[in-house]
């Protein structure tokens, strides 16, 4: 049967003859209108031939039935009354083009979205909306074209965007597949956030153990090119052909000639806060971020750098590798496929004022509790408070900080990690100290990961953790620097006052503080929480609504390591999949220049965000590359000359909806 | 029943969302409140709730739940109006609005206080002031101390203005606060009468 | 006439005028000397109370509220007020006015009945945020004569100041605000910081009328934390709670004197009478000497350690 028929040759000047087909939808739509009588209420629009009503017709036999009316040569011309094209359009235009007709020559009336679902509740008034779509989709249908679609290579590489846990894994699959990769990571080593952990729930291996050897691995692929300190500064072209440049920063350090001994920071005269330790431990101006960096080389940072030469004498570094004149480098790319892993930042709680962050030293965050958990942090894993250096003998978390907070400033999200990384960090404590008292403050404990809930039981059961139903209120100092809590104990219906020796804010992931300029610069959308969106919730979770490019991990929205590995493993194998066609198809919806109408005055070149309008200096025209345009349409508006026309949605198309839209077509205008 | 039984064993039921009362909290735009997620931020914040039996998140919830009795109950008269539940609620809930306007439906059901109601009636609606100063004797002693600081013995106010008094009860009695005094008055007169009158029939009973 | 930099209307509210005239004279003194004209209010009202009032029936609190505002707006300037509570409601029926159209066509055909009319055109001001927005503290610093440089001030704030946040001038500050100890210490004076210094005097929301002894207790709390901080005077900026820290005191004495130790004596003084001490005004007119003839008034804590304290920086 799918064998490929004879092609159907319409070319817009024949008499359109339509098939309605009007879908039940079960009960989605049928439950609410009477589809047989919107079947014949179709019969009586122009050009309609036939009409048929059908349970699914997105099902393989609704499928057939187009199929076989357009065989038969009854219809050049189809119009599917049923959900949102979002999902089905594909589908049916698959129909069309396995039957031999143009798929462009195909329209969906979303008659359950604007008609039986939000209208659930009046199927009279459901009827009417349903009855106008039908009528404006017929209307449209009478006045389509056949266009062809535009084929492009894809090269075979990807840029990836950010070098934490997500960037990385999604790196090593490519690289595997044998696809070349760039690794843009801003700072000046990859491993993301991750290195910072100490253990990892709920398994409570070591972090840097399982991350270290990927980090290296990394390293060692021929295939992936990493660009520390780099960041993407320019992405121009289109799914399959994007030209990316990549500013190198300036390391001051020749990286090739540095071999990492470490002289040079061991003779450094200046000592700062180190980020990696969020500034509780200390680095020089001359500096890796951590030892198990990636690249292990040398950075200078010039902003506490007072350019006293040492570093660079013979003695200190031998291979001679200072290079104090350094320049950013600019070096552009060209790839298939982005992905976006540009990770998180830490919610910070200073504005939230009733806990005291940045007021009383005995308040940190848990990300600071991650660093004095970590054997190779500030005090080498045996946890003290910041007053006095001493251990802890009570410690309590508050959960939720920043998250699932509805004011103005908060998030209103969970953050989906702080429960579990909260009762880790307890439970790491009480390994150290099993006499310590620990407290979590919760309003909800979620751990539904694989092997959360029994990590969590654990946690209670085995450890002790004091775990109190309540959202603390408000801190203040006590004697010695001590905490003291105030907060309801929900459970017990009382409100209840506790002195503590160090108190931990489990604060939340949010979207990066750049997240803004990173969106723009590749065109992608943000959802409200300010993540990255992909492209759809469910089916496409690692799309997003820009052909060729991915998200991957938190950089789309807040996970854990699990989840965000599985996520860049995904993003990674769309990603491929694209390259693997090695070319794809892309909608003809561009705008084409009617040469005798244009001016040449240039408005829309000026005004096309997309830059896909060249000039054409000889014939003193406007020129559209169809592989630039995105159909957004603004040139079509801005013309003066009325000179460009956008495929599929031409000025005569709309208009005969909207001729349509408010009125019902009389004889006059072609009715039967 | 032995008495035991019936103190031990409740069967109280959660009356549900849509009780009258709680359509009545709902039409008095408290449907906020459903927002709640109960994490004890705004009980935790009350100096009240620390001293009196007062639980800011109980009323709320009783609110939620249609629980008339937290009408009756003296506690949402201990909220000091000091706004901090207001301003932490993580649901973004009008916290200390809320209890607020719970009071307006419990002096609409009659359930006000003595010392509230002669503040509202005999002196705010009475003078114009909540203070006043121009009671011939009780105040004698204020009005001296204005004029031992140079001002007049009565401020500019209302107390030099009696038209300006009129003005104000005018608007009281246009906008419904004469009649809901009035009515509140009724109410707690009847309930009293009703209480009065169980008590009676006890002690009667208890005689026999 | 127009030497003046600044023009209010002067809202009295209650407490100030029927209780504590000598805050009504500083005010009217201290902002006279700073270049601002204060012109009365004729025939204004209780606010009302917002946490009492408007406890028993928002429209009225509302309607009242706006009459009151509609006679600042007669006079072409902002109403200002020196309490918290008159504050809270003016500046609340403001807000909740001007956000909500409706509402306010409403309780202008109510005042219409009456001949008023409430347009919203002027912002509702505190005596603290005309003197410390509007004027500034540079500009409070060049009139400052006497320096208080070993007096130890415990500052309440109160409530309706700050809170509710979004209706104030704080720019959303509510925790831990700092604009009335900076007031403060331009005088040489020190504030202390002590236990739960934010915390309510527990007179407000109609608790002091429904049970003194519950709103006692509340002031109980901060006169222990004050005493312990070791605080010479308590400076505040409300009337109701100068009322309930000054008579509250005795109050507090007498109630829980099982459990305080030594009965309470801390002078408590509004700020424009620290301030207007501090420009060199006469402490007498001030109301910080107290008048022994009458009995039965305001203040009721004895105010004279302060002036022990700081004679001999204004003699
Ligand atoms: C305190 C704490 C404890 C945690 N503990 C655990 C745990 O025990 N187990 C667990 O499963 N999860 C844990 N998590 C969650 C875990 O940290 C995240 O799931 C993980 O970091 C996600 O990795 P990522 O690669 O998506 O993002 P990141 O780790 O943030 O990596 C993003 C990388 O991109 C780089 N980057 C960002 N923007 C740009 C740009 N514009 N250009 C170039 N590079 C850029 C960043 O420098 C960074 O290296 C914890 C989180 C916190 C806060
Ligand atoms: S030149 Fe800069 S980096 Fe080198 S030793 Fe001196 S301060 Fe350190
Ligand atoms: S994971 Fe837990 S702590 Fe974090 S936002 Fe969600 S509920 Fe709150
Ligand atoms: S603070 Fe808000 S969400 Fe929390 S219990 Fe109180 S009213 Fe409910
Ligand atoms: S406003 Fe009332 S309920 Fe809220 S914290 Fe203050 S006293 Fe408690």
């Amino acid at each position: 049967m799918t064998e490929t028929k004879k092609e159907i040759i319409v070319t817009g000047k024949e008499k359109p003859r339509i098939g309605v087909y009007v879908c039940h939808c079960g009960i989605n739509i049928a439950g609410v209108v009477d589809v047989v009588k919107l079947k014949d209420y179709a019969l009586t629009l122009p050009d309609v031939v036939l009409a048929r009503e059908y349970k699914f017709m997105c099902s393989d036999n609704g499928q057939s039935m187009i199929k076989e009316d357009i065989e038969a040569g009854l219809i050049n011309r189809v119009v599917v009354a049923a959900c949102s094209p979002r999902m089905h359009e594909p589908t049916f235009r698959l129909v069309c083009k396995e039957a031999g007709l143009n798929q462009f020559l195909f329209e969906q009336a979303n008659i359950r979205e604007h008609a039986t679902w939000v209208n659930m509740y009046d199927p009279e008034g459901a009827y009417e909306i349903a009855k106008d779509h039908i009528r404006m989709s017929v209307a449209k249908a009478r006045k389509l074209l056949p266009l062809e679609v535009q084929k492009v290579k894809v090269d075979p590489s990807c840029l990836i965007i950010g070098g934490g846990i997500s960037g990385m894994n999604s790196a090593l699959d490519l690289a595997d597949e044998g696809y070349k990769v760039y690794l843009v990571e801003r700072t000046p080593t990859i491993g993301g956030h991750m290195a910072q952990l100490d253990k990892t729930f709920p398994t409570m291996d070591c972090s840097a153990c399982i991350l270290t050897p990927k980090m290296v691995d990394v390293g060692r692929k021929e295939k992936i090119e990493i660009m520390t300190y780099s960041e993407v500064v320019d992405v121009s072209g289109y799914v399959g052909n994007f030209e990316v440049t990549i500013m190198k920063k300036p390391h001051y350090v020749d990286q090739e000639k540095c071999t990492a001994c470490g002289s040079c920071a061991e003779n450094c005269p200046i000592t700062c806060g180190n980020e990696f330790d969020l500034g509780m431990g200390t680095r020089k101006a001359i500096y890796i971020p951590f030892p198990q960096a990636v690249p292990g080389e040398y950075t200078i940072d010039m902003e506490k750098c007072i350019k006293c030469g040492i570093c660079a004498r013979e003695d200190v570094c031998e291979p001679g590798a200072i290079k104090y004149d350094d320049k950013p480098e600019y070096v552009t790319v060209k790839v298939g496929t982005i992905i976006v892993a540009t990770g998180w930042d830490l919610y910070d709680p200073t504005e939230l004022g009733q806990y005291g962050y940045g007021r009383y030293p005995n308040v940190i965050t848990g990300l600071q509790m991650e660093r004095l958990l970590s054997s190779f942090g500030p005090v080498l894993g045996k946890p003290v408070r910041p007053s006095d250096l001493e251990a802890p003998h009570s410690i309590a978390f508050l959960q939720c900080v920043g998250s699932r907070n509805f004011r103005e400033g908060g998030h209103s999200y969970c953050s989906r990690v702080c429960c579990m990384y909260a009762t880790k960090q307890a439970r790491q404590y009480k390994e150290k100290h099993p006499e310590a008292e620990v407290y979590i403050f919760y309003m909800d404990i979620r751990a539904f990961g694989k092997g959360y809930e029994e990590f969590y039981e654990s946690a209670a059961e085995n450890f002790g953790i004091s775990y109190v139903r309540g959202r603390i209120a408000e801190v203040r100092e006590g004697e010695n620097h001590n905490i003291v809590i105030r907060a309801e104990d929900t459970l017990l219906q009382t409100p209840i006052e506790l002195e503590v020796d160090l108190f931990v804010l489990s604060c939340g992931l949010e979207a990066k503080a750049d997240a803004d300029q990173v969106a723009s610069l590749l065109s992608i959308q943000r959802s409200a929480d300010g993540f990255f969106m992909e492209a759809h919730p469910k089916l496409k979770p690692v799309d997003t609504l820009t052909d060729g490019i991915f998200v991957a991990g938190v950089a789309q929205g807040p996970k854990d390591i699990p989840d965000a590995v599985a996520q860049a493993k995904g993003a990674a194998s769309s990603a491929a999949a694209l390259m693997a066609q090695g070319e794809v198809e892309i909608e003809p919806y561009y705008s084409v220049v009617i040469e005798h109408l244009c001016s040449g005055c240039r408005t829309c070149q000026s005004l096309c965000p997309f830059g896909a309008i060249d000039f054409d200096e000889f014939k003193k025209i406007a020129v559209v590359n169809p592989a630039l345009c995105k159909g957004c349409g603004t040139c079509v508006s801005a013309c003066p000359s009325g000179a460009m026309v956008q495929n599929h949605f031409a000025n005569f198309q709309l208009n005969s909806i909207i001729n349509v839209a408010v009125k019902q077509p009389t004889v006059e205008n072609g009715g039967k | 029943m032995s008495d035991n039984v019936e103190k031990y064993i409740k069967r109280k039921v959660h009356k549900g969302m849509s009780t009258k009362i709680s359509q009545k909290f709902i039409d008095a735009g408290l449907e906020k409140i459903r927002a709640c997620i109960n994490c004890g931020t705004c009980t935790g914040s009350c100096p009240s709730g620390r001293r009196t039996a007062y639980r800011t998140r109980s009323a709320i919830r009783k609110a939620l739940t249609g629980d008339e009795s937290v009408l009756e109950d003296i506690d949402i008269w201990m909220c000091s109006t000091c706004y901090y539940c207001y301003e932490r609620c993580p649901r973004d809930i009008p916290v200390t609005d809320m209890i607020i306007k719970l009071r307006n439906i419990a002096v609409e059901e009659g359930f006000i206080l003595d010392s509230h109601f002669t503040l509202a009636s005999d002196i705010f609606y009475a003078t114009g002031h909540g203070v006043p100063a121009n009671d011939p004797e009780a105040h004698k002693q204020w009005r001296a101390l204005r004029e031992s600081y140079g001002l007049p013995p009565l401020p500019p106010t209302v107390h030099s203005y009696p038209e300006a008094v009129k003005e104000c009860q005018t608007l009281m009695n246009e906008v419904g606060f004469r009649a809901l005094l009035d009515n509140a008055a009724k109410l707690k007169a009847k309930r009293k009468a009703e209480a009065e009158k169980i008590a009676k029939e006890k002690t009667e009973e208890e005689k026999k | 006439m127009s030497e003046y930099k600044w023009r209010y209307a002067f809202f009295l509210g209650c407490v100030i005028p029927n209780r504590y005239p000598m805050i009504e004279r500083s005010i009217r003194d201290v902002f006279e000397e700073l270049g601002a004209e204060i012109l009365d209010m004729p025939g204004a009202s209780c606010c009302p109370a917002p946490g009492v009032f408007r406890a028993f029936h928002i429209p009225t609190w509302l309607v009242i509220a706006a009459r009151n505002i509609s006679i600042a707006e007669e006079l072409g300037v902002s109403p200002l007020t020196g309490c918290n509570g008159c504050y809270g409601t003016l500046r609340d029926a403001w807000y909740d006015l001007e956000h909500n159209p409706e509402e306010k066509k409403h309780v202008n055909e109510l005042l219409a009945k009456v001949g008023r009319q409430y347009k919203g055109n002027f912002e509702p001001k505190h005596v603290v945020q005309a003197l410390y927005l509007d004027m500034g503290l540079d500009y409070l610093k060049d009139h400052i004569k006497h320096k208080f440089d070993d007096l130890k001030v415990g500052v309440h704030y109160g409530c309706h100041i700050v809170k509710p946040s979004d209706k104030r001038p704080w720019h959303g500050e509510y925790e831990n605000p700092q604009f009335l100890d900076e007031i403060v210490e331009i005088t040489g004076a020190k504030s202390i910081d002590y236990k739960d210094k934010y915390m309510c005097c527990g007179a407000g929301g109609a608790v002091r009328t429904a049970v003194k002894e519950v709103a006692a207790d509340f002031t109980r709390e901060k006169l222990v934390n004050m005493r312990d901080a070791g605080v010479d005077i308590i400076i505040n900026c409300c009337p109701f709670c100068h009322l309930q820290l000054d008579l509250g005191q005795v109050e507090v004495n007498n109630f829980y004197k099982d459990i305080i130790g030594e009965p309470f004596k801390i002078p408590v003084i509004y700020i424009t009478q620290l301030l207007g001490v501090a420009m060199g005004m006469d402490p007498n007119r001030l109301g910080l000497i107290k008048n022994h003839d009458l009995k039965g008034v305001s203040p009721f804590i004895p105010i004279d350690r302060f002036l022990d304290i700081v004679k001999e920086q204004i003699i």
